[in-house]
């Protein structure tokens, strides 16, 4: 149903996403993990055309048979919020603070041509949806007057409005409480069509899909089943990942990935992770490319 | 909101009352005996006691005060030493002067700055908007009776299309009465228009930033579409403040516009009162511009209410 072929994200001479490529088939639910600047959130801001100012993407991108990526504004938007919508990071910034909340889920719904006062019921039927309590109330309330996880279900509840074929979650939950997270979790897939859920939470990313895509320096270097890339990942990254992510006994050193991310643009040559990576030799001058069917890898020197 | 409306106007009125008091206060203090301002220097003392009298500066200032403020609460202003007029009747047909120019001298702002500053934001990376922002710096630098004096070379003296100065009152000539005051409106509105410009296009750049704006994009709404449904009135929220800071300062460039185009507007009697050391006059103009301002300023929060609702 998506199908991204060699998608590139650019800001002037920099590549901050580098020949992207992966499919969610109707119904599937789909992990991106990666570190903060490995190209995750733009990746799915190509997605929805609302890439930052500067930022172009190219390569294609399609959702059913209408392209996303290298059309016209005007073409997407129609697109936006209706076969495809998306929740942020930051539940706390990401309503109008001036606006009733219930106007900001009928919003959604006028716009792509439902009649006002239908939209209205509708909004309240959503946020009932989305298990907040007093609906009716809710939708007379002003964003400051709900919690967090509470402004996170009303954007849950727009971007389900209007039935899209696709949710694409950025770090749905990183911004909430612990306690909270988890009914949000339960609720995303329960609600979810088709998933693309971004995150650098393993455990959650575990909880949550089926297929992973792992990206690190704007490339994606592992992708797979969830099981078997969790439990026998190839790409050095990979396993660096779950490895500092595993609990540890007390009094042993928690293992952790040598060196930082580095910042845009400082990437090696060859393959993005050699300068951090305990095997790298000097063939990893040279990229490698994501191979195998199903389980895919870009490394010279994968783990078994 | 019912209740905050009534603090609020409990805040105006307070203040209102300790503003009459230093504005008595200081006129108080300053040196200068009003009837021996109106004998002068030739005068026998008992001349003088007796006009003090008939005056009453003789009793003692907080009696006067109370005297005024109680006048000043029914309208009447009392009556000048120098003149003998009344000071109510002179202020009030002054103050719609002064009123009409600075209101009208706001909307020539608002007219120039809403659209600019906001085209300026939203083109913020184009050469025409740089243009518009450095045009308003520009603009900012000029004092509003430069810009009325640069004002009547051309359109007065140049181009002979508007009159130089003179005040036609509308229920003689409409007409002529628009005509005068287009110069005085424009010298008053292009100055703080380009300092609003600046205001509207950094609100505007600061909303264009914010989250709720590529949610609504998120939701099919274009750029200029989101800016327009849930910028434009985030970004009033600190235009609103700065408006009526604005306001403050037109009412003082007034006092000097007036003098340029020859207007008989509350300014014009301030500096006539000044100038015929008519010091009851003065102080009632003085009090009648320091409760514009208190005025402005309730406005300005009451707005700030209608607008915000975290504010409720």
């Amino acid at each position: 149903m998506l199908t991204v072929e060699g998608l590139h994200v650019r800001a002037d001479a920099v590549e901050l996403v580098h020949d992207v490529s992966f499919t969610i088939a109707p119904g599937e639910r789909v992990g991106l993990i990666g570190e903060s600047g490995s190209g995750k959130s733009l990746t799915a801001l190509s997605l929805m055309g609302l890439l930052p100012e500067g930022v172009t993407a190219s390569g294609r991108a399609r959702l059913g048979e209408r392209d996303l990526v290298g059309v016209p504004e005007s073409r997407v938007k129609d697109l936006r919020g209706r076969a495809l919508s998306m929740v942020f990071q930051e539940p706390m910034t990401a309503l109008n603070p001036l606006m009733r909340v219930g106007a900001q889920v009928a919003e959604v719904m006028t716009l792509h041509g439902r009649p006002r006062h239908e939209a209205r019921e509708r909004a309240v039927e959503l946020l009932e949806r989305v298990r907040l309590p007093e609906p009716g109330q809710i939708a007379r309330a002003y964003p400051h007057q709900l919690s967090g996880g509470q402004r996170q279900r009303v954007m849950l509840a727009i971007a389900l409005a209007n039935g899209p074929e696709l949710l694409i979650c950025d770090e749905p939950t990183t911004a909430l409480d612990v306690t909270v997270q988890k009914q949000m979790l339960d609720l995303i897939a329960e609600v979810a069509p088709a998933l693309l859920f971004i995150t650098h939470d393993l455990a959650v990313i575990a909880s949550m899909c089926e297929r992973v895509l792992v990206m690190y320096g704007g490339r994606v270097v592992e992708s797979g089943p969830l099981r078997d890339v969790f439990t026998r990942p190839r790409h050095r990254y990979t396993q660096g990942l779950l490895a500092a992510s595993r609990l540890t006994p007390r009094g042993t050193r928690l293992p952790t990935i040598a060196g930082s991310v580095p910042p845009a643009g400082r990437f090696p040559s060859g393959c993005v992770f050699r300068n951090r990576c305990p095997h790298a030799t000097p063939a990893c001058e040279t990229t490698p490319a994501l191979t195998g069917d199903g389980h895919a890898h870009a490394c010279w020197h994968p783990a078994d | 909101m019912i209740l905050y409306l009534v603090k609020r106007l409990a805040v105006l009125l307070a203040s209102t009352v300790v503003a009459a008091v230093a504005v008595f206060a200081f006129m108080a203090l300053l040196p200068g005996d009003p009837a021996e301002i109106a004998l002068g220097v030739n005068a026998t003392p008992e001349a003088v006691a007796d006009l003090r009298h008939r005056f009453g500066t003789d009793r003692p200032p907080a009696v006067q005060f109370l005297d005024w403020f109680g006048g000043l609460v029914q309208g009447d202003f009392g009556t000048s030493y120098v003149t003998s007029a009344p000071i109510g009747p002179q202020i009030s047909d002054r103050l719609g002067v002064t009123a009409v120019l600075v209101l009208g001298g706001m909307a020539v702002a608002l007219v120039l700055a809403v659209p600019l500053g906001t085209f300026a934001a939203v083109h913020h990376r184009d050469p025409l908007g740089a243009a518009i922002s450095a045009a308003s710096q520009v603009g900012i630098a000029v004092p509003a009776f430069l810009a009325g004096i640069l004002l009547v070379f051309v359109f007065a003296v140049q181009a002979q299309v508007l009159p130089s100065g003179g005040y036609v009152p509308i229920a003689d000539d409409p007409g002529e009465w628009l005509r005068g005051l287009l110069l005085p409106w424009l010298s008053l509105g292009l100055v703080q228009g380009a300092v609003l410009t600046r205001y509207v296009r950094s609100a505007v750049l600061d909303v264009m930033r914010e989250d709720y704006l590529r949610t609504a994009r998120a939701k099919g709404r274009g750029r200029t579409g989101a800016l327009w449904r849930h910028g434009l009135r985030n970004a009033s929220v600190p235009v609103v403040t700065v408006l009526g800071l604005q306001l403050a300062t037109l009412l003082i460039g007034a006092v000097v516009v007036e003098r340029v185009f020859v207007i008989p507007g509350l300014g014009d009697l301030l500096l006539n009162g000044v100038a015929g050391r008519d010091l009851l006059l003065v102080q009632g103009v003085v009090m009648v511009l320091v409760a514009a301002v208190l005025l402005i300023n309730f406005v300005v929060d009451v707005t700030y209410h209608l607008l915000d609702p975290r504010l409720r």
